[in-house]
């Protein structure tokens, strides 16, 4: 019977043709609705180029902050995270030398010692707490991962201080008043500090947090520790013959003192503060 | 076609101040060294010639330091915050290159100085015009106007300036809010440099009860900002 076809058609299986019935179906449908909140990390091709050096790692956080963030997830993260804080090192110190050149002498090395580890001293005090809040806010994001939002918040306030250090270079060599140094220095801390805050927080916003309110309690904890820091190592810009202060104070007190002194005309007392 | 562009035209300073966007975008995008040395010269003439027609009034030899002095001022500011003014851009969502945004403040600082250099033979006009300077000069009606002609030439050359810049970044940033708030933070950098630039170098219009002296002795004591305040305060 089967002599004059000696190949049999082939009857589609059950299993081709249900796929094909879902294909077909699949096409004649609208497309699904954009997810919303943010788009996943690592979407975007460009965002998964691995990074190489530091200098990609200061030009992602600058204009890709994405890709920082997904490499930041990667296994071998923390090589990354290491060189970014080296990277944030480095930048403090830089900045402390130009902090130093108001008063010269010892506080030409004392500076940016004070300003490179009051810096990270802060960082690591403040580490536990943001890991807590992370955890609290319902957030999924891993140890090492928390670890290098604040390595990138620290290297983004760094870098920026780097940038405004020529306008305090010119201010240190111009003026004697000290309290004139550490507004402006204050300034320059602070505009970086939001930057380096504004990344922390996108950053945050990947780690499938239900809230921000713990993040926002961390950066103001992360703030006053990082101001108390400044008081506690003083004098970081004006001349002292201890090289750390034997007086305990709060930064308020501190600063206060500064203010009033002044304003009495002791603008020249540089070894008073 | 770029460098094409860029050839053709790099000695045309005219597209820099009609504002022609597109060609002065591709100008900024390319870092063309002769265009930036002939952007630097306009920068050093144009300023220059006004800082001299400034400091005339006073003496030739006070024109020759203020031919100095101004230019540097601009070229101080430009390159002392050529690295915070890149940095900002990005964070602030202009993403451009180094390049670009120095070559963007360097186009928008020769508008300036193009628009000063328009203006110094007439400042020089009007100081060949005024009495001597003396103490009773510097007290009467022609210093005054002096000084607000002054006020008025450098606001319009800066306004000038900045509008060019701002049309850029408009043109060059994914919104006209983020060429705005571009412009501010350069602005306010730049501001803040360059006042207190102004500062150190003082004198430029100069005193008559005073030398003819490129800085003060006392130039780098206190700051612009701790003098206003100290005005303020005293006034008050």
């Amino acid at each position: 019977m089967n002599e004059n076809n000696p190949i049999p058609p082939q009857i589609p299986s059950p299993t081709d043709a249900a796929q094909r019935f879902a294909e077909k179906i699949s096409e004649s449908m609208p497309p699904p609705p954009p997810r919303p909140g943010p788009a996943l990390l690592g979407d975007d091709p460009a965002e998964r180029i691995p990074i190489p050096h530091i200098f990609a790692a200061i030009e992602a956080l600058l204009r890709q902050p994405r890709r920082l963030l997904f490499q930041l997830r990667q296994p071998g993260a923390g090589k990354l995270i290491i060189s970014m804080l080296c990277t944030t090192a480095i930048c403090s110190l830089v900045y402390g030398v130009v902090a130093g050149t108001f008063s010269g002498g010892t506080q030409l090395w004392a500076a940016p010692v004070k300003i490179a580890a009051g810096l990270l001293i802060s960082a690591t005090i403040c580490l536990p707490s943001l890991y807590i809040f992370t955890c609290l806010s319902g957030s999924q994001a891993r140890l090492v991962e928390v670890c290098g939002l604040l390595a990138g918040l620290l290297m983004q306030m760094t870098i920026l201080l780097v940038g405004f250090a020529p306008i305090a270079w010119i201010f240190s060599q111009s003026t004697e008043s000290l309290a004139w140094m550490g507004i402006l220095h204050l300034i320059f801390w602070f505009i970086a500090t939001l930057f380096g805050v504004r990344f922390i927080t996108r950053g945050f916003s990947h780690t499938n947090a239900k809230s921000h309110a713990g993040l926002n309690v961390w950066i103001i904890i992360f703030l006053l520790v990082a101001v108390q820091m400044t008081t506690a190592l003083r004098p970081i810009i004006g001349k002292s013959d201890t090289f750390l202060p034997t007086q305990k104070q709060f930064f308020l007190g501190h600063w206060l003192d500064c203010l009033s002194q002044s304003a009495g005309g002791d603008k020249r007392n540089r070894g008073t503060e | 076609m770029r460098s094409e562009s860029l050839n053709s035209s790099w000695l045309d300073i005219a597209p820099l101040l009609r504002g022609e966007v597109d060609l002065v975008a591709r100008w900024s995008a390319g870092w063309d060294r002769r265009w930036l040395l002939f952007q630097i010269v306009i920068i050093i003439v144009g300023a220059g010639s006004y800082g001299a027609a400034m400091g005339w009034w006073r003496d030739p030899q006070q024109a020759f330091y203020v031919a100095i002095k101004f230019p540097l001022i601009i070229l101080l500011t430009t390159f002392g915050n050529a690295l915070l003014n890149a940095m900002l851009a990005p964070l602030l969502g202009l993403n451009s290159p180094f390049r670009q945004s120095f070559s963007a403040i360097v186009m928008s600082n020769t508008v300036t100085a193009v628009i000063l250099g328009a203006f110094s033979p007439l400042i020089f006009f009007l100081a060949w015009n005024a009495p001597a300077m003396s103490a009773s000069a510097v007290s009467g009606t022609a210093y005054n106007f002096i000084l607000l002609t002054h006020v008025a030439v450098i606001a319009l050359a800066g306004t000038a300036g900045n509008l060019r810049l701002l049309q850029l970044l408009t043109r060059l940033a994914p919104g006209p809010m983020i060429a705005r708030r571009v412009l501010c933070a350069w602005l306010a950098g730049n501001f803040l440099l360059g006042s207190q630039l102004s500062w150190i170098l003082r004198p430029f219009i100069g005193s008559p009860s005073l030398p003819v002296q490129f800085i003060r002795p006392d130039s780098l004591r206190g700051n612009f900002y701790e003098t206003v305040f100290n005005t303020l305060r005293h006034l008050f």
